[in-house]
């Protein structure tokens, strides 16, 4: 981060992530290093039809490296797949990756350039919600450009012409929090989160849900990102006999805090963690042992047994083999799928008009019928979408994990706006 | 009840001798040469990233705690015969020059890690349990070895030889050279031992908080602090200074909101200085 | 000792400080089809104002300041904070708010650190304002009020009239013109009696103490004027950007505005423009190639030691001599006056 001082630059400027899997897959696909910068897949087939240009503001670099460069391996993905079976209306779709680098200092300045220099007629990214708040300004007011968000988020984010594709509060909770306390019996909760909106909004969201259904929450605390020691937090759970940790601390604070916790033995004397972003790629931040037993609301987990998700995995890893980063859905990659899916869609709604009050309107009622976890509907006039939730309980084998579904919810609405 | 206040002893004092560690190089080169070493944290940050690389290498990571220390000692010597002995005459330059050199060596783990961050696993893992209280056996090491380290050290300072012409040189450089004692060979030495300190508390560090680029930054304004805090000139001024700030930044959190407590105890730090210019120990020059 | 047959009959600084000009004059017609590189020049001018709010206080005071970037957060923060609060912002309010935030906070602080019974020494005037610039990054860090770590976004835009400002060549101008004002003041003032003594303070603080001047006092009011100028420069980053964060805040900007200075060369004023122009330009281009992407702050942190060792007087040292960055004071002083280096 942090939010350290020097900060990974001083302006203007960034590290790309080197791609050191999947190199031959991306030459194959026909990337090239961009001239004006970025990194760009101009489509293979030479075509007359000028490209649609898609915007990828994601983080390569710095805490939130693990989630951002899933996103990023993910929209080369779908966007390869689109390219290959015949592109939007005969138009092909070119990528521009500009790195956000986990600072929202940094990010602006990169994504004006997505903007000012490469003009793109969509951007789709930011993962946390202070890199949105950062960047919808330059986007969307500034640059009078198309924005879609891909990550579960805290809700309340209403703004024309920026769609969310991830899940909301009310997906994720509505039916987790009521299965932790009557089916797994827990009652005292805590809450340590990290100090910025997601957290708090949630918070405010989770504890009406867990008061409604006869739980307590014990204390709710924040704490800055890069905050290191957790004594004080613990001594707080273990003193006030917290049986359920509900945890929105995110990295670089996480990895300290998980693992204090594990080594206070909290989870051996029999509590309980659950964390809404967790999944199959937080192997990147922890041991497996560290997240056994961990609760999680998603839309999409690896261990989903329907024919199209299974299909889209293994083309996926056809194209990246042995990554560390896996299309999962904590780390915005089912929501990037699902925002370029939509947009695809909507272009062909408008028959190939690209301007943003065009595009915007087809989005707003756009269908998918199938996706990582099942499909999804835009709710019209409301910016978000349903989608099939998820619960599921994390299971430690070796040094690997894998998350047993314990529930399924058919298009949760997202009751947001 | 007691087990709180065992428990809180244990985080304060785990925490705190992180920083004596890194402040006990810190001070040795502040009280010998009169210059703040802007790099120091970065010679943290290369503990830390000895450290990784040893795990990376597949050897034990004991290694790494070993090696540390000493790579880190090579670096510091290099640098000192080469850059920084320049510096001695003017402190502000020095900090200036440090500084330069701690953003290289920042800048070149930061490309090497590609901006990432790194876990480093502990030596020895685990905790055990007295009564009805765990204690994680790393913290414990952590705070073994520096009470270790103090001892050594200041057995060196007082019962040897070298440890005799390091206080002569302390107390009257001028005198010290006419009475034969070779100063520059002591400041690269006194350089050396400062840097190995920084990268063996980088090491021991580095399986609790993570592995980044920015790592040593954070340490860097709370060790001057400490230095400052404690008094420049002597051994045991840094030692105070660091535990009186970590001490104070492990219990300020109890005491008020967690968002107050970070800056304050810079600014009561600070204050202190403002008032008590020689600190708690001071001595010798300032 | 310098007599007059070798000193060179014209000044370089005045030179350099015409072509300056002209060049910042003429870039935005230049650059006209370029959006991002207008952009870019703009952040350059903001910038250089903070390179040269340091430049007052290390180039003609020797006050080595690593916080000048606390006051060009803070007012940040301010105007940003007024415009989410209080939905106002008009420059006729945004700009006195923002140089009083600076002027106020410089003041007390100069005040806290400067001023009492015992004279501070430089290490403790560098560290505390190291120290202050961390601590409020720190303290901004954990503030919900203030956006916490991810800082305020979404600012309010700037309004000139009825006009609000965006970035582009309007506000490009906007920020010329300030540089302009406030390089021309500053020079204005470095050159006068008032820039005299700080010009004995920076050679020998000791012999005009015994002189019988408070240099404490002195060097306080430098330090509130260069407060302010990061203000406002501050200001003028906030609106442009549209947000505001503890990265600005803390050390990392704060030294930055040191490298800015001593590359273009401390003393002179027009050196930090330069050095600024110089660094923020390369580092743009130097973004988009990956490979030297990653090698650009090592190079820099090269050139930062290579000035600091060898060439201390940065840059500009290379054209301008001695004699002429220590410079003449007073009304008469456009001719050069035997005065001792």
């Amino acid at each position: 981060m942090s939010q350290e001082y020097a900060t990974q630059r001083q302006s203007g400027g960034v590290t790309r992530r080197r791609f050191l899997t999947g190199a031959s897959a991306l030459a194959s696909a026909g990337w090239v290093a961009g001239s004006a910068g970025g990194w760009l897949l101009r489509p293979e087939r030479a075509s007359a039809a000028t490209p649609i240009k898609v915007g990828i503001a994601t983080d390569i670099t710095g805490a939130l490296a693990p989630f951002g460069n899933a996103n990023w391996q993910v929209a080369q993905f779908v966007v390869t797949e689109i390219n290959q079976q015949g592109n939007i209306l005969g138009q092909p779709i070119e990528l521009r990756l500009e790195d956000t680098a986990s600072d929202p200092k940094v990010a602006i300045g990169n994504v004006r350039k997505l903007i000012q220099e490469y003009r793109a007629d969509v951007v789709l990214g930011g993962i946390t919600s202070a890199m949105r708040q950062a960047i919808k300004d330059p986007i969307v007011n500034r640059g009078r450009t198309l924005y879609i968000y891909p990550q579960l988020y805290e809700g309340q984010e209403c703004t024309k012409h920026l769609y969310c594709t991830g899940p909301t509060p009310a997906q994720q909770c509505d039916e987790l929090i009521p299965y932790l306390i009557k089916k797994q019996g827990r009652k005292r909760f805590a809450m340590p989160s990290a100090n910025y909106v997601w957290p708090q909004l949630l918070n405010k969201y989770a504890r009406k849900v867990i008061e409604a259904h006869g739980g307590e929450v014990v204390f709710e605390e924040y704490y800055p990102l890069d905050q290191p020691e957790y004594s004080a937090t613990i001594a707080k759970i273990r003193v006030g006999k917290v049986d359920c940790v509900f945890n929105t601390i995110i990295p670089p604070g996480l990895q300290p805090f998980v693992k204090q916790l594990y080594e206070s033995g909290f989870q051996r004397d029999g509590g309980m963690i659950s964390c809404l972003y967790y999944d199959e790629n937080l192997l990147n931040y922890h041991p497996a042992q560290e997240m056994d037993g961990l609760f999680s609301c998603l839309d999409y987990f690896q261990s989903i047994k329907d024919p199209f998700s299974e299909g889209l995995q293994e083309r996926y890893n056809k194209m990246f083999p042995g990554t560390k980063y896996l299309f999962t859905a904590g780390v915005a990659s089912t929501g990037m799928y699902r925002g370029i899916k939509f947009y695809e869609a909507a272009v062909k709604a408008t028959n190939g008009d690209l301007s943003r009050e065009a595009v915007s309107a087809a989005i707003d009622k756009a269908t998918l019928a199938s996706g990582p976890g099942g499909g999804a509907q835009m709710v019209p006039g409301k910016m978000h979408c349903k989608m099939n939730m998820y619960v599921a309980r994390c299971k430690a084998e070796g040094n690997k994990t894998h998350y047993d579904i314990i529930g399924k919810y058919d298009m949760v609405d997202p009751k947001e706006c | 009840m007691l087990e709180n206040v065992v428990t809180f002893a244990f985080d304060i004092l785990s925490f705190t001798s992180v920083m004596v560690l890194i402040v006990l190089g810190l001070g040795v080169i502040a009280s010998m040469m009169g210059i703040f070493n802007f790099a120091h944290g970065e010679f943290v940050l290369l503990g830390g990233y000895t450290a990784f690389l040893t795990q990376d290498a597949g050897l034990n990571p004991w290694w790494g705690i070993v090696l540390a220390p000493l790579i880190v000692g090579l670096i510091g010597l290099l640098l000192e015969r080469s850059v920084i002995q320049k510096f001695y005459a003017t402190p502000i330059i020095a900090m200036l020059g440090t500084y330069a050199i701690g953003l290289v060596i920042r800048e070149i783990i930061r490309s090497l890690l590609g901006g990432h961050y790194k876990s480093v696993s502990e030596p020895w893992p685990g905790f055990f349990t007295v009564g009805r209280l765990d204690f994680s056996i790393w913290r414990t090491l952590i705070i073994a070895i520096t009470v270790s380290v103090i001892i050594v050290s200041w057995l060196l300072l007082t019962k040897t030889a070298i440890g005799l012409r390091i206080r002569g040189s302390l107390e009257n450089p001028m005198l010290a050279r006419a009475c034969g004692i070779s100063t520059g060979q002591l400041y690269a030495l006194t350089f050396a031992y400062g840097s190995a300190l920084a990268g063996l508390a980088g090491a021991l560090i580095v399986p609790l908080y993570q592995l980044s680029a920015d790592m040593g930054l954070r340490f860097l304004v709370q060790g001057f602090l400490s230095v400052m805090l404690g008094g420049v000139g002597t051994f045991e001024g840094p030692v105070v200074g660091a535990a009186a700030v970590g001490a104070l930044a492990a219990s300020l959190p109890w005491l008020v909101l967690p968002v107050l407590a970070d800056p304050l105890v810079f600014l009561i730090a600070l204050a202190f200085v403002k008032v008590r210019p020689q600190g708690f120990v001071g001595k010798g020059r300032t | 000792m310098l007599n007059r047959s070798s000193a060179p009959r014209f000044g370089i600084l005045p030179i350099v400080e015409a072509v300056t000009l002209a060049g910042i004059l003429l870039a935005p017609f230049a650059l006209w089809s370029r959006p991002e590189l207008i952009t870019l020049a703009t952040n350059v001018l903001i910038l250089a104002l903070l390179g040269i709010s340091f430049d007052l206080c290390w180039g003609y005071s020797g006050i080595m300041s690593f916080g000048q970037a606390l006051f060009f957060g803070v007012a940040g923060y301010v105007v940003a904070l007024v415009g989410r609060d209080l939905d106002f912002s008009p420059i006729s309010g945004a700009l006195p708010l923002a140089a009083l935030s600076g002027l106020l906070l410089a003041l007390a602080f100069a005040g806290f650190l400067l001023l009492g019974r015992k004279k501070p020494t430089n290490i403790f005037i560098a560290l505390g304002t190291l120290t202050g610039s961390y601590a409020a990054e720190r303290l901004v860090s954990g503030w919900q009020y203030v956006g916490a770590g991810n800082g305020l976004s979404a600012v309010k835009l700037l309004q000139i009239g009825p006009i609000q400002m965006v970035e582009g060549v309007p506000f490009y101008f906007l920020a010329l013109v300030t540089l302009l004002v406030c390089y021309c003041g500053s020079r204005l003032l470095v050159r006068s009696q008032f820039g005299l003594v700080l010009a004995g303070i920076r050679q020998n603080e000791e012999r005009l103490t015994f002189l019988g001047y408070r240099v404490q006092i002195y060097k306080t009011i430098i330090f509130s004027l260069a407060g302010m100028i990061a203000g406002i420069a501050g200001m003028l980053f906030t609106y442009h950007q549209g947000y505001i964060g503890p990265g600005n805040m803390g050390p990392g900007l704060s030294t930055t505005a040191v490298l800015y200075c001593l590359f273009g060369g401390a003393g002179t004023l027009i050196g930090p423009v330069l050095g600024t122009a110089t660094i923020e330009v390369v580092s743009y281009i130097l973004a988009d190639i990956d490979r030297m992407k990653q090698i650009w702050p090592i190079i820099l942190g090269i050139v930062l030691l290579a000035v600091v060792v060898f060439k201390p007087t940065g840059i500009l040292g290379f054209f301008v001599s001695d004699r002429e960055r220590i410079g003449s004071y007073g009304i008469r002083g456009g001719k050069q006056r035997r005065t001792k280096p």
